[in-house]
């Protein structure tokens, strides 16, 4: 079965124009020298650490466990020693302990090609173990811990399991990619997760851009004997959000609603790797582009690894560079660091050129609506915006300002450039008490 | 490779907030645009109406420029770059006489800038259309002055200086035979229509459409192309459309808003405007009415002013259908000129009604959950 839904509504179409050749597979990036291992890379509490400056490592062995329920464990993503810990700022703007690991010592896990280990038998308790201690969480930003979305309550009945394999923002392309490259891999991940929700409907989504994927990936889901259809959505940003992909798919307006759980397609592949593999997670495929990247391209990165070294790998042209951003060009944040790791939740590199980089000069509002119009969860941008700069968030509250997920759509679409998204950002966690922590794509 | 991404400019921090996207249409983008577009139509006026056009033109926009830099630079920040007071300067020559006394076009661009627009502390903070303001200020103070019209270039009969519109309403309060259409009253009443109307019509007769046994009524091309008396830039409805064209394509404005605008007043012609002047029922010549006048030019360039019109594409639907009900009664029924400017005034002041219940019914949209 294959049909294109609607996205519910709003959402904005940004040209992206990469230059070079954009090559869709995946490349390996260099090992790093050194890797920065922070111990929050998840939604929850860092990490604990269980190694000291001057401890011998291995290939992904456990370095943080678990501290809380939101926390995930951390494993180090080359062999080596651990040369120091050190403080670091993260580019969410928290802070946390980071192990830096020099490389050295022996591979036992790359290159080896690892006997695929069965898993039809094992209890639920077992699989969902294999996943929380190989520290799978959500790879489209969020980084919530992936068991706690596998393990719903014993009451409640799961109506809908997608694999979203709609890139969270527009120029980025690793999930994508690995839809082309590991479709198997992906769909035994999707396998593993319908055994332990047992979904009264399982679908795989992607990008209208990808419709060529579809006949390929309605194969593989029959050959494994699954009851999965696969279907095209719109390429319009943000519709690779979690909740817009379970509305467009229900046919609905978007909620957090936990009966409907959509995963990522390489989060989908990291739970294969940990169930089947038993294989944690120390690499993810992140996408590099930007106008001052000569060679923008998608990389299996191993996690620690330096921004600018990916940016040197990739033909950055630092001079030409105003900024870098960690994440999308729609909702990722700039640094002022090269330096910053890899974590589990960067999902891209994009950097802008020095007038690109220009702050736009802010106007007045001429009240022409169109945040309103691309706004996907139905809010009033324009009015919201003048109530918390007027100091009335309680109001804007009573107006849905709870539901900005700072997609960004607002601030793109104004003329007059005023930083819609992210006042109302500021004024919600005002509200709210929470810090917001990356996206939230499953 | 350095270890930190240098600054952008002055000022400019190398980390800013997300997204790091924005749309290319700007305010000032999107004002210049609308002033291109109506370049042509100027360029009509000053073909038709000569030197005393261009003399209008040059002293409503020096106008609106000076008031906004009079307004703006005691704030410290002169605003005419924005392009908003050129338009509006624009907007006012196009909709004056030619030949009306400099101080009248001069006064109503100063006053639409000053009062309607700076007073409420800007672009974006003003309620009223500051053009339309401007004009309905100059057709209250100077009724007389603003019902002296120019006759168009190669019309040299007595009667082509008054508006095809003014003409038959003056025609229909005679005593006398009713005719179908409002062309043919025209022409029962000796309007003068041009030469080149009379070559063009008179040779589509008779080789076009004699066989067909049907005919085109003199005037059909000077209404048509605004060749008549009028606004400097307001008859020529073709140039009109295509610079609407052009802003529709490149999203300056929807389309809500003067559809619904123009749909709703030509119906309304259609349907009730034969019955005032005993002419009966659906006999009120829509497109003679829709083309006369400045409906076309207020319909696409003033009401559709995002300032002034509602947020929300419904709230642009019912003001455009208000526009049209409220053109309607003031066209035949009033006496303020062709009802457009006052209509557009008055629909002005129902849009923040409109703005507050499109707002309420979209919270309620977003249903109880709302924390």
């Amino acid at each position: 079965m294959t049909d294109t839904t609607k996205l519910p509504k709003g959402g904005v179409n940004p040209p992206v124009e990469l230059p070079g050749p954009r090559d869709p597979g995946i490349a390996n990036a260099a090992l790093p020298n050194r890797a920065t291992i922070p111990l929050l890379q998840h939604a929850g509490r860092p990490a604990i650490r269980l190694v000291r400056p001057g401890d011998v490592v291995s290939e992904g062995m456990l370095v943080g466990k678990p501290d809380g329920p939101r926390s995930a464990a951390v494993h180090s993503s080359v062999p080596g020693v651990v040369a120091e810990i050190r403080e670091i700022t993260l580019a969410t703007g928290e802070r946390c302990e980071a192990l830096e690991i020099d490389l050295g010592g022996s591979f036992e896990t790359s290159g080896r090609p690892r006997a695929p280990r069965p898993w039809e038998n094992l209890p639920r308790a077992d699989l969902l173990e294999r996943i929380r201690s190989a520290g799978v969480v959500g790879l489209g930003g969020e980084g919530v811990p992936t068991h706690l979305k596998l393990s719903p309550p014993p009451a409640g009945s799961c109506s809908l399991l997608a694999a979203n394999g709609l890139d969270c923002e527009p120029s980025l392309g690793a999930d994508d990619a690995l839809l082309r490259e590991k479709p198997a891999e992906i769909i035994e991940g999707l396998r593993i997760c319908q055994l332990l929700l047992l979904p009264a409907r399982t679908v795989i989504a992607v990008s209208e851009r990808s419709a060529d994927l579809v006949q390929e990936l309605q194969r593989l889901v029959q050959r494994a004997g699954m009851n999965t259809s696969v279907v095209a959505l719109p390429a319009r940003y943000p519709q690779g959000h979690e909740q817009l992909v379970v509305a467009a798919l229900e046919g609905r307006p978007p909620s957090s609603d936990p009966s409907s759980v959509a995963l990522n397609v390489a989060t989908l592949l990291a739970v294969y790797e940990a169930v089947v593999l038993e294989k944690p997670l120390i690499e993810r495929v992140l996408t590099v582009t930007g106008s001052t990247v000569a060679h923008p391209r998608n990389l299996k990165v191993r996690l620690g690894t330096r921004v600018g070294d990916l940016l040197d790998e990739c033909g950055g042209d630092l001079a030409g560079t105003g900024k870098v951003v960690m994440g999308g060009p729609m909702r990722g944040v700039s640094v002022a660091t090269l330096d910053l790791p890899v974590t589990k939740r960067t999902l891209g590199i994009v950097t802008f050129s020095t007038v690109e980089a220009r702050t736009p000069q802010e106007t007045a509002c001429i009240r022409c609506g169109a945040c309103i119009e691309v706004c996907p969860w139905g809010l009033q941008p324009t009015r919201l915006f003048k109530l918390i700069r007027m100091g009335e968030e309680a109001k804007a509250g009573r107006e849905g300002l709870a539901r900005c997920t700072e997609c960004g759509c607002c601030s793109y679409a104004c003329p007059s450039r005023i930083p819609l998204s992210a006042i109302l950002g500021e004024g919600r966690r005002r509200i709210v008490g929470v810090r917001n922590g990356g996206g939230s794509h499953g | 490779m350095a270890e930190s991404i240098r600054h952008a400019g002055p000022g400019d921090p190398a980390t800013s907030a997300a997204p790091h996207l924005r749309v290319r249409m700007s305010t000032s983008r999107m004002a210049w645009l609308a002033s291109l577009s109506l370049l042509p139509a100027a360029a009509w006026g000053i073909v038709l109406f000569g030197l005393p056009a261009l003399i209008v033109l040059v002293v409503s926009i020096a106008s609106a420029a000076a008031a906004e830099a009079a307004a703006t630079l005691p704030r410290g920040k002169v605003t005419l770059g924005d392009g908003s007071a050129f338009f509006t300067g624009l907007l006012v020559a196009l909709l004056m006489p030619a030949g009306v006394p400099a101080y009248v076009p001069a006064a109503a661009s100063a006053f639409g800038i000053l009062v309607v627009k700076q007073s409420f502390g800007g672009l974006g903070r003003n309620w009223m259309n500051p053009a339309m303001g401007g004009v309905v200020f100059a057709l209250l103070s100077w009724p007389g002055l603003l019902s002296q019209w120019a006759a168009p270039l190669g019309s040299a009969a007595a009667n082509a200086a008054v508006p095809p519109l003014e003409a038959l309403r003056a025609a229909l309060a005679a005593p006398g035979p009713r005719d179908a259409t409002p062309l043919a009253v025209l022409a029962r009443a000796g309007y003068g229509f041009s030469g080149l109307d009379s070559a063009a019509v008179g040779w589509v007769n008779s080789h076009v459409l004699a066989p067909l046994g049907t005919r085109l009524q003199p005037g059909t091309l000077d209404v048509l192309i605004g060749h008549v008396a009028g606004g400097i830039g307001s008859t020529c409805a073709p140039l009109l459309l295509a610079g609407a064209a052009f802003l529709l394509t490149f999203g300056v404005i929807r389309w809500h808003l003067p559809v619904f605008y123009i749909g709703t007043f030509g119906l309304l012609a259609f349907v009730f405007g034969g019955l005032g002047t005993g002419q009966g029922w659906l006999a009120g010549g829509p497109l003679f009415q829709v083309l006369s006048g400045s409906l076309v030019l207020a319909a696409f360039y003033a009401a559709p002013d995002p300032v002034t019109s509602p947020l929300m594409n419904t709230g642009k639907c019912i003001l455009g259908a208000a526009l049209g009900v409220l053109t309607f009664f003031l066209r035949f029924f009033g006496s303020l000129g062709d009802g457009v400017a006052a209509a557009i005034v008055l629909g002005n002041c129902i849009s923040p009604l409109l703005d507050r219940w499109m707002e309420r019914r979209k919270v309620q949209e977003l249903g109880q959950g709302v924390a």
